[in-house]
């Protein structure tokens, strides 16, 4: 790769908020910034080029034109890397994959829904190659500027291969199954620091499932918490929508 | 014979007070909901006397989750250790945890010494104390956990309502106690009240037993590598390494380097890995040499049961029943397993 690598950011259906969590980084975003050059990236700034050489992606696939959009993003893109949960694993936009087309179009366009075709919600994976994911719901801003380092030195990124679970005890959390509760973080990959259960909360699944998920297992334990099947359904298609997880 | 001394629970506020001002000092406290754990101790917080079990397990003051181990300069081309060695004390250590730490003790010591671990160790006080309750996931009792007679500095007692025996393991020990101003000597009276109390945990801890000799395990396991018991409970296993890390004799961890975004300096930190996960045996050319679920379970109660006993003649279970619990799963009780097997095995010594 040349000195200077052009990076472009590109969003599809989704929040921004991982451009947002990106534009945070301030200064660690400055010293990173120093070894590329930005032609399109709206939290930033206003300028705009069509030129780049390392495209971030963030949003899921939801419309039929998204995907020729994409398609030629990946064509310019030397490495096209997805980012955030909606762009990596199609997130809680798949939870439109679960309803009824015509109730989920009049909710979001109201009477103009007819001029607005749209099709199942999917990560970017499911049209084009992706060269690299860096995953969560938003992307954790430290993993961003390590996986981008990791790009720019042409090594391969690596993200955690081991559950959720691992930095939870690390962490000391006392683990909500133990507190009669469901949670995620057993099929989940890790990164994130468990940050959704030392907060109070449970893992919701947003990085993705970990390589060799163990899905029929995770189900009898959720099964076993004594929640009923919608709940346990609903968890696991909150961000899992496009995975296995769900069937 | 030990030096024991009888202490009211009336002189512990003052005792803690002086001590927490040269020691980080932890003793068991709640953690909410019915969980207890080791807690930094500060004016006012109450100590649970009556906890079955610490949550995490007291490794983690010895050999932190995350430590720093070097720090590098790449512009300088230089790289230092790093040694930290809080003074630290661990009130309220249950005997199968000290018996945790005393194995610690001797891996890290053993091969080439640990010396950031050993460098911890040195600056740790260790207040064990008998158990009033026993979790109900816990085993220790027939495992050889009940009694442990060294690696103390001070062993506490509760022999009255009010009242305790405790007995020094260490000068360091005595000089703290000493905090208190005059020390009583224990009567033969307090020094059978503790007898009496400690035979009352082992007790508790009963209902939960081996249905063997503990000593048999590595022969039980010996018999037992080609056991279907391995598969029944290894199709549930989440990889997710709980078992591993909430243990306190599991020791291992990974290095890792991480370099600040300039690339100029950076450091060398281990972490706590397990043998659970699917990655640990994973080894350069993408072999894995524990590439299924039921080799990397059976290997866990390999380690438990004959490796480390291999070793130091001791299994690498004290019977905390921590990993039972942790097991979201419900497949990690050594205790069921190891029964099982035995049966199986024809009940045979
Ligand atoms: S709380 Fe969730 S992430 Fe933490 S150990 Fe339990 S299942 Fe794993
Ligand atoms: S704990 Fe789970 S939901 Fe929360 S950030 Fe981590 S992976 Fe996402
Ligand atoms: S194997 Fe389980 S019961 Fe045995 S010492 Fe480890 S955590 Fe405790
Ligand atoms: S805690 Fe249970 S599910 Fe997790 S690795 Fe251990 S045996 Fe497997």
């Amino acid at each position: 790769m040349t000195a200077k690598p052009k990076i472009a950011f590109f969003d599809f259906a989704g929040c921004e908020g991982d451009q947002l969590q990106v534009a945070n980084l301030e200064e660690r975003l400055l010293d990173i910034l120093g070894h590329v050059e930005v032609v399109n990236f709206r939290e930033v700034a206003t300028r705009s080029g069509q030129d780049y050489d390392i495209a971030f992606v963030e949003g899921s696939v939801t419309r039929p034109a998204d995907e020729e959009r994409l398609r030629q993003i990946r064509a310019q893109a030397k490495v096209l890397v997805a980012l955030g949960a909606c762009a990596c694993i199609g997130g809680v936009n798949c939870l439109k994959n679960f309803m009824s087309e015509n109730v989920y179009r009049e909710e979001v366009y109201g009477p103009s829904a007819r001029w607005y075709p749209t099709a199942p919600a999917r990560p970017l994976k499911a049209v084009v190659k992706v060269d690299a994911e860096v995953p969560g719901c938003p992307v954790d801003a430290a993993e961003f500027a390590r996986v981008v380092k990791e790009v720019l030195l042409g090594k391969a990124p690596w993200l955690p291969d081991w559950p959720v679970c691992v930095e939870c005890k690390l962490a000391g959390n006392i683990c909500r199954f133990e507190m009669g509760r469901m949670c995620l973080g057993i099929i989940t990959r890790a990164g994130c620091g468990a940050c959704c259960v030392t907060e109070g909360a449970h893992c919701w699944g947003c990085r993705g499932l970990v390589p060799g998920a163990n899905l029929d297992s995770a189900r009898i334990v959720l099964d076993r918490t004594g929640q009923d099947r919608k709940a346990v359904q609903d968890l696991l298609r909150f961000y899992l929508g496009d995975t296995a997880a769900t069937l | 014979m030990t030096t024991t001394y009888t202490v009211f629970q009336e002189q512990l506020p003052d005792l803690f007070r002086k001590w927490s001002q040269e020691y980080a000092l932890y003793v068991p406290a709640s953690a909410g909901g019915g969980f207890f754990d080791l807690k930094p101790w500060r004016e006012g917080l109450e100590v649970a006397w009556e906890y079955d079990v610490a949550y995490n397990p007291p490794k983690r003051f010895l050999l932190p989750p995350r430590e720093t181990l070097v720090r590098y300069d790449l512009r300088k081309y230089t790289a230092e250790p790093v040694f930290e060695a809080p003074k630290q004390i661990l009130f309220g250590l249950h005997p199968y945890d000290l018996k945790a730490v005393n194995q610690l003790d001797q891996l890290m010591e053993g091969g080439s010494p640990d010396q950031n671990y050993l460098r911890r160790r040195e600056a740790t006080v260790i207040m064990a104390l008998d158990p009033l309750t026993v979790s109900p996931t816990a085993f220790w009792s027939s495992i050889g956990g009940d009694h442990v007679n060294h690696g103390f500095d001070l062993y506490w007692t509760k022999i009255g309502p009010a009242s305790f025996l405790v007995a020094v393991g260490s000068p360091r020990g005595e000089e703290l106690l000493r905090a208190a101003g005059e020390l009583l000597p224990a009567t033969a009276a307090d020094r059978e009240a503790a007898r009496r109390a400690k035979l009352r945990a082992h007790a508790l801890a009963r209902s939960n037993s081996l249905k063997y000799n503990w000593e048999e395990t590595p022969r039980v396991l010996g018999r037992s590598w080609d056991s279907p018991v391995w598969r029944k409970y290894a199709v549930m296993c989440l990889a997710c390494g709980s078992c591993n890390l909430v243990c306190p004799t599991c020791y291992c961890f990974d290095i890792r380097e991480e370099a600040d975004d300039r690339l100029e300096q950076g450091e060398r930190f281990r972490q706590w890995d397990g043998c659970m996960l699917e990655s640990f045996a994973l080894v350069a050319g993408n072999h894995n040499f524990r590439p299924k679920a039921l080799d990397r379970y059976r290997h866990r109660y390999f380690r438990k049961g004959k490796y480390i006993y291999d070793k130091i003649g001791e299994l690498g279970c004290v019977g905390c029943g921590r990993c039972v619990r942790a097991c979201t799963a419900g497949i990690a009780n050594p205790l069921t397993v190891f029964n099982e097997l035995w049966e199986e095995s024809g009940n045979e010594y």
